[in-house]
């Protein structure tokens, strides 16, 4: 199985890309890039090249289901996971993300010291 | 994984730029309620806004506050879904940054309580009112007594009537023992309107009809006479701590991630802290870091079955009170009879609704810690046993290891204890073994552990306190209990206590070696002369 090393973040929200940021490099050891928006991820996605993309859901302008569609145009994003990121509280939520084609769904709020160990569970399930 | 002070710091930064950012937001909530009424765009960015912080704020320790987010979100979206206004949502709603503020605050006082050194139980407890409504004089005043060393505050009713005005209380015990008593069917205790706090009954009669009523009058304790004051004053506490030892935990064992995050969802809404785990090969290693009080288990899985792992599970013997619940598409009774027998409690039948799963699991992990708390404390004291503040020592000592901060214990001892059994008797000399370690429970703080060790010895673990720290704490119990007075068919003597303290400041030493340690400085304080404390040195032999 191939080693997951890259993640790219898609947040708008400083202080969960901060925390994300430290809770994956520090705690997990990958290296991280961090974009504020879809927009911004969409751009970065072929130069930085993600074995994983952690997206948030609502997110001013592209929301995470929109920035997943123009994600997906992109030819190095094919076969490139795609994890959700979100407070939403209905169920039926994850299940309609999944239909979108994500590899898994992290709940906020999540906790810093487990996040790493979460991505490599869906990265692990995806490759098993 | 590394939990490092440099992790930690960073991470401590992080939240105190989010604490910063805090403030802000909620003057933007302020804005944008103040705009509610006029602008309907403003309800759009509220509702992110709030969305925005229910899913932040957990992340950063401000759990209710992320919580209270999430309720006011929800109630914008509604708002937003639905094609008129309601005002009165509209006027909660425009109070989102005043309702959040407090949480903030209240967040930050905890925060700050377990570095406090002082002596003593939180607040919460000490102002705690009990009412008591019991006519025999003598149970009365004994019941007050006691209670009131328990640091409780005792309100005496006169009659069911004195209920309407008294403060508002925090439990009441009524005595239904009187003949011709038809307390409990008196008018102010059948007002639906008006919740009676959680209710203890004493009666005179020990039979089924007698529970039977307690039951239906809404009780959470039931006491024949004589009454065991120590075992009445611990069902209160549970009453008042159900959530004590913090949110429950459960451990999630399903193969298919997504739905394992479903159930993740509902539960950890409610306020569950879960844990998943879908590589069955983990599974030990995770219920050892992650103590689940409920394990709920996929019945199929590709290479191993539930009954398998749930057996696995089992071999162990720290397990055996963890209720193991299958989750399984399984409807044929047989085959789930067959899957039970092997191990496991119970089943839930796929698909699964968000209730019935919040309902079973809230159900089996209560009663799991109930079970758990019953069994792992002793009758006399209610302070936990021998095994089980070893266990607590391990965790503490682990945490301490974790966090870079000190661990101290205490090993307890009362002086001369023989010769109180032998002169006053058995009973006084459990009078005395109690009348400790309510001491030792009311000065100690929440956060610190506390066993019976053996006959009159104790173990406190105290998390974060340094072996200074730990003696000053102890020497004012020391003094304290010195100056009770026992009396005892008329005699009135004092009792004393000697301990030894040891801390666990170089990180190499195990939790055995803390107890050692403490029980050789416990020594010399014997030999010393005893009523004193003597501090272990640390130094090798």
């Amino acid at each position: 199985m191939t080693v997951l090393e890259r993640i790219m973040h898609i947040e708008d929200d400083p202080s969960i890309q901060e925390v994300a940021r430290v809770a994956l490099e520090v705690v997990g050891g990958f290296t991280v890039r961090s974009c504020d928006s879809g927009a911004d991820g969409v751009a970065a996605a072929d130069s930085f090249a993600p074995q994983l993309v952690l997206l948030d859901v609502m997110m001013p302008g592209m929301d995470g289901p929109q920035t997943l569609i123009e994600l997906r145009k992109l030819p190095v994003m094919q076969g490139v996971p795609v994890v959700f990121m979100t407070a939403k509280a209905q169920t039926q939520e994850v299940t309609a993300y999944r239909e979108l084609g994500a590899a898994g769904v992290i709940i906020k709020p999540f906790d810093p010291m487990t996040l790493s160990e979460q991505i490599r569970a869906i990265w692990e399930q995806q490759h098993a | 994984m590394p939990d490092t002070p440099q992790l930690q710091a960073q991470l401590a930064a992080i939240e105190a730029r989010f604490r910063q950012r805090l403030d802000d937001e909620l003057d933007t909530l302020d804005e944008l309620s103040a705009q509610l009424q006029d602008a309907p765009a403003a309800l759009r960015s509220l509702r992110d806004r709030l969305h925005k912080l229910a899913g932040s704020a957990g992340t950063f320790g401000y759990g209710e506050l992320g919580s209270m987010a999430r309720q006011l979100e929800q109630q914008a979206q509604t708002q937003l879904d639905a094609d008129s206004t309601d005002a009165a949502v509209l006027t909660e709603l425009s109070s989102a940054g005043a309702q959040l503020r407090p949480l903030l605050q209240r967040n930050e006082q905890r925060e700050a309580q377990p570095q406090q050194l002082e002596a003593g139980t939180s607040d919460e407890d000490r102002h705690r009112r009990i009412g008591l409504l019991i006519e025999e004089d003598d149970l009365a005043s004994q019941m007050a007594q006691t209670l009131d060393s328990f640091g409780y505050q005792v309100i005496r009713l006169a009659s069911p009537e004195a209920l309407q005005t008294s403060a508002p209380l925090d439990a009441l015990i009524i005595d239904t023992s009187p003949p011709g008593s038809h307390l409990l069917d008196h008018p102010v205790l059948q007002q639906a309107a008006n919740p009676l706090p959680p209710l203890l009954i004493i009666s005179s009669l020990d039979t089924f009809a007698s529970r039977l009523q307690a039951v239906r009058a809404g009780a959470v304790g039931f006491f024949t006479k004589p009454v065991d004051l120590p075992l009445l004053e611990r069902r209160l506490e549970r009453s008042f701590n159900n959530q004590q030892g913090g949110p429950f935990r459960v451990l999630i064992v399903d193969d298919d991630t997504e739905l394992a995050a479903r159930y993740q969802l509902v539960l950890s809404n409610a306020g569950i802290r879960v844990d998943a785990v879908s590589n069955p090969h983990l599974l030990l290693e995770k219920m050892h870091n992650f103590i689940p009080e409920v394990v709920l288990m996929d019945l199929s899985m590709p290479e191993y079955s539930g009954p398998e792992l749930a057996q696995v599970i089992r071999l162990d013997d720290d397990w055996l009170r963890v209720p193991i619940v299958y989750l399984s598409a399984e409807t044929n009774a047989e085959r789930q009879m067959s899957a039970l027998l092997k191990a496991g409690d119970d089943f839930i039948t796929k698909p699964i609704s968000d209730s019935t799963l919040l309902t079973t699991v809230y159900a089996r992990a209560q009663r799991a810690r109930m079970v758990s708390d019953a069994l792992a404390r002793d009758s006399l004291t209610g302070l936990l046993k021998h095994a089980d503040i070893k266990e607590q020592l391990e965790v503490e000592v682990e945490r301490s290891k974790r966090c870079q901060a000190p661990v101290s214990v205490a090993m307890i001892d009362i002086d001369h204890f023989k010769k109180v059994n032998d002169t006053y008797g058995h009973a006084c000399g459990d009078n005395v073994i109690r009348a400790l370690s309510n001491m030792l429970r009311q000065r100690l703080r929440k956060v610190d552990r506390l066993g019976r060790y053996g006959g009159e010895e104790f173990v406190a673990v105290l998390p974060g306190c340094s072996s200074s720290d730990a003696c000053q704490l102890l020497e004012s119990i020391r003094e304290a209990f010195n100056a009770l007075q026992f009396s005892y068919g008329g005699q009135q003597f004092h009792c004393s206590f000697s301990a030894g303290i040891s801390a666990c400041e170089n990180d190499e030493w195990a939790e055995e070696e803390l107890l050692e340690r403490a029980d050789r400085a416990l020594y010399q304080a014997k030999q010393s002369g005893r009523n004193r404390l003597c501090r272990d040195t640390g130094a090798a032999d």
